[in-house]
Parts: structure tokens; sequence; C-alpha cells
């Protein structure tokens, strides 16, 4: 039992000891008012083999996926979607440890409204708009850290953050959605470090127009006169 | 004496000061004292909508949300309505949590759910008990033996209140228990003072304030003395990697705490709200005589009062002994639930000491509470609290400034940060984090910055909605908010001058903190 235990490790371990380590993703999104979105990612590799890598995108449909840079001789391309896309990159032989690779793709609609059920009410606010994103690591190295900007359509911000996950742990500095301004737009970031095969995040975001009605402004100078007129009583003088 | 003094009103008689069941916490807004605080009140009102429609309408910042901007927004509606009373400070309330619902800023499930929240049960629970205790007389037996060994003079009368306080803070960590046990003498002492809520007078404010101070402020004795400040304990050791032990922390915790309330003592009947001297002795026909003569009459303890010493007793006995709790039953009996097997005890047919139409439930109390932490959460849920500090912070350049001066910095915001947060656990959670972060982006130890802000948690003490002793207090009608913010501001300022002198000599001598003015790295 025990050798067979030995024969299995040593059989296994070139799969795991030799695997392309993902170090560092980053990807940045930017939307645009008609909900389409262009995207950018950037994937930091260490342990670099040649062979293939399969690793997740956290989107289900993608458009026009073309790679910027990567070790002379990758290629690129779309794997199966199985609740959220995969990539497979190809490196080439004779590659340095560490190598970038860079890559962009295109979203349709990144935004959804959705549709209340038979018998129930919307819950959304005309002009309000979801965005979600979740990332779960389905590959079998750790993903040393994953980081998602999205920046919001021209001339509109974040009403909420509705889901942020997995909850920022007691070690963690700040929120796990940060909101932000990137490029002088409106933005979120969603960031975690490890993720191991498994562990995924998330947020769901709901966007609105950043122009404010005016009927507070009309509503709040008009009950203040009003007060100041009905209780004026409160400061007169006395009477003798 | 006021039995000499011809030109004031009649005394009342120490039976009716005594006859408590008559008392019952007022729902009426208190009478505008002064010129001042009448127009206070009447621009209260529309000043709280200009800063509402000022946070409302400013551009949104980068990193807040909508929702956030609304919810601060509407905090600082209420905020400005709490201090200037303008409306009942309940009616504030049911403002804000209907402007929170307006506004987005929270769902309709999340406001009303606060109403459900443990500290609103305790703060129910608690009441009844603290009925018990009027209704037996066991009240009455305490304030008059207390007001005969301490009451011959008002500021012996206001320390007694001091150490009782000291020795039940190591006892109870539940600052709402401690505050209802005791409330019952206060009432009867102040009243016996001259101070009763339809005509309160200084010894009043100074019983009722110094009482609000010492059960938020001598929590921070003790690690143990509130859940928050263990939370802050777990975070320097993940975080700032320092285990804090027991005794460290008292060390530099009980000193600080215990000046500061002694120094209260006397800058509150001496400068804040001088105390007259007719009001210095208690306000009875026939003096203590009279007093000696009541307790005497009392005879006895009687078998209601033995009930209620006993439920009291069991009750107390779980507040002490809630870390034995999972040995002992296999599940923990907080606060709350320990009140509840309290009331249940007192209200039960036949065997209890008390009906329920006899309680004194101040709904109002609660619904003020309610529409408090509704906005608080708010704050905290939506980011808003958190961004604001970020915000104070990152806008200050700390890493250009002596060791000394970012302490200062550091200590300032920690302490008066309680005034925009309705939560010690929160406050916690949200600023820890931040200074433990902010120490080693300086190049200072953590600890440094982190056990004496640790410190402050518990310093809860300048508006009526910053605790919930502070809610229970309010109720009693002896001061207003003003009062309590120029009470509370004091304190803390005193505070954070002898957490800064303590920086800059012994914690430095201990080796908690670095040379005053040295510079960062």
């Amino acid at each position: 039992m025990k050798i067979l235990r030995i024969l299995s490790c040593l059989i296994l371990a070139p799969l795991f000891l030799g695997a392309t380590e993902i170090q560092s993703y980053e990807l940045r999104l930017a939307t645009a008012p008609d909900g389409s979105g262009a995207a950018q990612a950037t994937l930091r590799l260490t342990s670099c083999t040649p062979g293939q890598l399969k690793f997740p995108l956290g989107f289900i449909q993608i458009q026009e996926l073309h790679l910027l840079e990567a070790p002379q001789g990758a290629r690129l391309e779309t794997g199966p979607t199985n609740g959220q896309m995969l990539l497979h990159a190809y490196l080439p032989e004779g590659l340095a440890p560490e190598a970038t690779l860079r890559f962009s793709f295109s979203i349709p609609q990144a935004f959804f409204v959705p549709e209340p059920g038979l018998g129930e009410k919307s819950n959304l606010p005309e002009g309000s708009r979801l965005f979600r994103h979740a990332f779960v690591n389905t590959q079998e190295g750790t993903i040393g850290s994953y980081r998602f900007e999205l920046l919001f359509p021209e001339h509109t911000m974040a009403q909420s953050i509705r889901e942020q996950l997995p909850k920022a742990k007691k070690s963690e500095v700040g929120p796990r959605v940060l909101l932000t301004k990137l490029d002088g737009r409106q933005a979120a970031v969603l960031q975690l470090s490890t993720l191991k095969q498994g562990d995924d995040t998330s947020m769901l975001l709901e966007v609105v127009p950043e122009r404010k009605t005016w009927g507070w402004l009309l509503v709040g100078l008009a009950l203040a006169a009003i007060y100041l007129v009905y209780f004026r009583d409160l400061v007169a003088p006395k009477k003798a | 004496m006021a039995a000499t003094d011809t030109t004031q009103p009649k005394a009342p008689s120490l039976h009716e000061l005594l006859d408590m069941e008559k008392m019952v916490l007022s729902s009426k807004i208190r009478e505008a004292q002064s010129a001042a605080e009448r127009w206070m009140r009447y621009l209260g009102f529309p000043g709280g909508i200009a800063l509402f429609l000022l946070v409302y309408y400013l551009p949104a910042g980068a990193g807040l949300s909508a929702s956030a901007q609304a919810g601060a927004a509407c905090f600082a509606l209420a905020l400005v309505w709490w201090v200037t009373e303008p409306f009942p400070t309940y009616v504030t309330s049911l403002v804000l949590m209907f402007l929170l619902l307006v506004t987005r800023t929270s769902n309709a499930k999340a406001i009303m759910d606060v109403l459900g929240m443990e500290v609103i049960w305790l703060n129910l629970l608690a009441f009844i008990l603290s009925s018990m205790l009027v209704k037996t007389r066991l009240a009455k037996r305490m304030a008059l033996w207390l007001v005969l060994r301490f009451g011959h003079k008002a500021n012996w009368a206001l320390l007694a209140f001091v150490i009782l306080q000291l020795a039940l803070a190591p006892l109870i960590p539940a600052t709402a228990a401690r505050c209802v046990m005791t409330l019952p003498l206060m009432i009867v002492v102040a009243a016996i003072y001259g101070s009763t809520q339809e005509a309160p007078n200084n010894f009043g404010k100074n019983l009722m304030l110094l009482n609000l101070a010492c059960i938020s402020v001598l929590s921070s004795v003790t690690m143990t003395g509130s859940s928050a400040n263990l939370i802050a304990v777990g975070l320097i050791e993940n975080m700032g990697g320092h285990r804090v032990y027991y005794m460290d922390w008292m060390r530099v915790g009980a000193p600080i705490a215990i000046v500061t309330m002694l120094a209260m003592w006397i800058i509150g009947q001496k400068l804040l709200f001088r105390i007259k001297p007719e009001d210095q002795v208690p306000h009875l026909e026939g003096g203590l005589d009279l007093v000696r003569e009541q307790y005497a009459k009392m005879g006895p303890f009687s078998f209601a009062e033995k009930k209620a010493l006993a439920i009291f007793g069991v009750v107390l006995f779980l507040w002490m002994t809630d870390v034995f709790h999972m040995r002992w039953f296999g599940v923990e009996i907080s606060a709350p639930f320990a009140a509840l097997l309290g009331a249940v005890i007192v209200l039960f047919p036949r065997w209890g000491v008390l009906q329920w139409a006899e309680a004194d439930i101040p709904w109002h109390l609660l619904i003020f509470s309610a529409g408090a932490y509704a906005g608080g959460l708010a704050l905290d849920g939506t980011g808003a609290a958190e961004w604001g500090v970020r915000m104070l912070f990152g806008g200050m350049n700390l890493r250009a400034l002596p060791f000394g001066v970012a302490f200062t910095v550091v200590i300032a915001v920690m302490m008066y940060s309680h005034l925009l947060t309705t939560s010690k656990t929160v406050r916690t959670l949200i600023m820890l984090p931040i200074i433990i972060t902010l120490a080693k982006a300086l190049g200072w130890d953590p600890l440094a910055f982190a056990l004496p802000a640790a410190l402050c948690i518990d310093w809860v003490v300048g508006l009526p909605i910053s605790g919930k002793p502070n809610v229970i207090l309010f109720s009693t009608n002896q001061f207003s908010v003003m009062d309590n913010f120029k009470y509370g501001m004091v304190a803390c300022t005193l505070g954070v001058v002898f957490l800064v002198v303590s920086a800059a000599t012994w914690f430095h001598w201990l080796g908690i903190t670095p040379a005053f003015w040295a510079m960062p790295q």
C-alpha cells in the first residue's frame, strides 16, 4: 500500500510541480453607455512550462479575442463554457520562467435588468442596471491575486454594492469591492488574494445615472420655509 | 439649606420623592431652558434640511456609492435634529427611518429588522427588571442607604456613584445592564437633591452625565469590559503581531479611565454645570434625619424585596459568568437572554412580583434607539463610515510629522469618531484595521497606535445615541442633547490629552510608544 502511494506521488508530482503558475490576474472592463464593454486582461506567469495552460475568464460570452502580449509562438483560444468561459493558452518551448500574457476582448452586453417573475414587482427603479461578475478558479494551480476593475459608463455611478464575496477576513484591510475613480471615471475594483482551486469571488453592483433629482431640493426648501413661518412663535418675545 | 430658605418653593416631602411607582420615563419633549436653546430648536429644523441637501447634492466623490452618500445625508440631518431637538428625538428617528427607505439607502426589511436587534431586546427586558426594583421598593431601600451613607453633600453622593460604577464595570460587561441596575438609584438620589424630570437642576445633570460617562468609560479599565475591547485585542494580535494580555491592557487603560472620571467628577460640578449651594444638600424638610427615619420605617427586607434580590442575583450571575456558559449549559446565555429569564420569573403569575401593566417600558426610547441603529448600520453597510475615515487619514500627510503629532491625530479621530457611529463593534472593525495599517505604513510599531486607540473604544459619551446607557439615561429628562454633547466632549478631550501625555511619558517608558518627537524612518 505504501509503495502504491509513493508510486502515485511520483507519477502525479510533475503534473503539479511543473505546472505554469498564475502569479497575478488583472482584468479591466471599460463599459460604454449602451452596455457593451471592452476588456483587457494581464496575467503574470511564473514557473512557465511549455504546453497548454487552461484558465478561467469570469464571463460567459465574449467576442473579438486578441492576444496583445505573449511569449513568441504562444497562442490563445476560447475553450468550453460551463458557468464561465475557459481560455486555452498554448505556451511554446524555450520559455523564460516568467512571462506575461495580455489579451483583449469585448462583451456585447455587460449589464442586465432582471425581469420580475409572474406576480412579482420590479425592485429596480427606472434607469438602474445591474452588473455581476463572478470568477471561479477552476484550474489546478493557485492564482496569487485576482483583480477585476469595472469602469462604469460615463455619467453613471454605483448606487450600491449588492454582493461582495467572499466576506473580507479580519486580517484583510479594506473591503472586497472598492469603489474608486480610474482614468477619471467612476469604477469598482474587486480583489482577492490566493485563490486555490475551487475558490471564487464575485460582486453585484447596481449602476445608476449620476444625475440626481431636484425633488429633494424643492421638498426640503418648501418644508424649511413652512416650518420657519408656522413655528416662529418658538422664538417670539414672550408677552407680559 | 433649602428647607430654611423662604424664597425657595416648598420642597417636596420625602414620601413624595420616594413614590417611585408614580415616576414614569417621560416621552415629552423637554422645555427649552433659554433663549439660545429656543433659537437652536427653531433653526435646527431648517439647519438639518440644509445639511441633508448639501451632502446629498455634493458631486459624487471617488469611492462613495450613491446609497452611501444618501445615507450620510440622512444621518447628518438626524444628527442635527437630535442635537437641536426641533422634534422629540424618537420622531427624528422615525423620520430617519423613512428617509433611509426613500433615498434607497437601506431596504424596508433592513430598517424594520433593527427593532428586533439584541440591543433593543436588552433595553426592553432591562426596563422590566428595573420596574421590579421599583415596585418591590428595593430601589428605594438602596437609594436611602446610599444617601444616608454618602449623601450629606452632593459631591460625595456623586463620588459614591463613580465608585459604584467602577466596582460594577469589571463584573458586568453589558453597559445597558449596569445602567438599568443603577437607574432607579440615580432617579431617587436626583429627586432627593431636588432634581426631577419636570424641574431638573444641575445636580441631576451632573449625576446622570457622570454615570453616563462612568458606565461607558470605565469599561475600558479591563480588556473584558466590552466585547469590542476583545475584538480590538484580536485585531492587534492578528494584524499588528502583538499579543495583549489582561494586565497589559489594565495597566494602561485603568489609570486613564479612572483619572478622567475623577476629573469629570470635579469639572462637572465646578465648571460645566455648577451646582447651586442650595442644591448641594438634600432638598428635604427635616434633612437627613427624615431619611434615616424613613429608612428605619422600612423595617427588615420584605419577602418581595428578597424575591427581587434573588431574581436579580440570578440574572447578575448569568451576566457575570457568560464565559462559562458553554461548558455548563452547552449554550451561551447572552445578556438579553439572561434578562429574558429574569423577566419571565418577574412576570410569572403568583410567583412573580410584577404584572405587565406595571412595567415602565419607555417605547419611545426603543424607537429612538431603533432609528439611531438603523442610521448607524446604514452608514456602515453602505461603506460611508469607512470611506470617511479613509478620506480623513488619506488627506493628512502624517508621514512628514513626528510620532507625537501623528499619534494625537489618530487618537483624536478614534475618540471623536464615536459621534458618527452607534456601535462600538462596528467602529472597532472599521477603525482598528485602518490604524494598524497606517502605523505600518508610517513605519511605527502598530502597538504604539493600536493599543491607545483601542482604549478609546468604550468612550461613547458624546450623544444620547452614542451608546445604550446614554439612551436609557436620556429618558430621565434630566439633561438635554446639548448638555450631553458638552459633557461628552469635555470628557473625550480630557481623555485625548491624558492619552497624549501618557504616550509622551509612561507609555514610552513601558516600551509601548517611541519617543514623542521621533520622526518616521
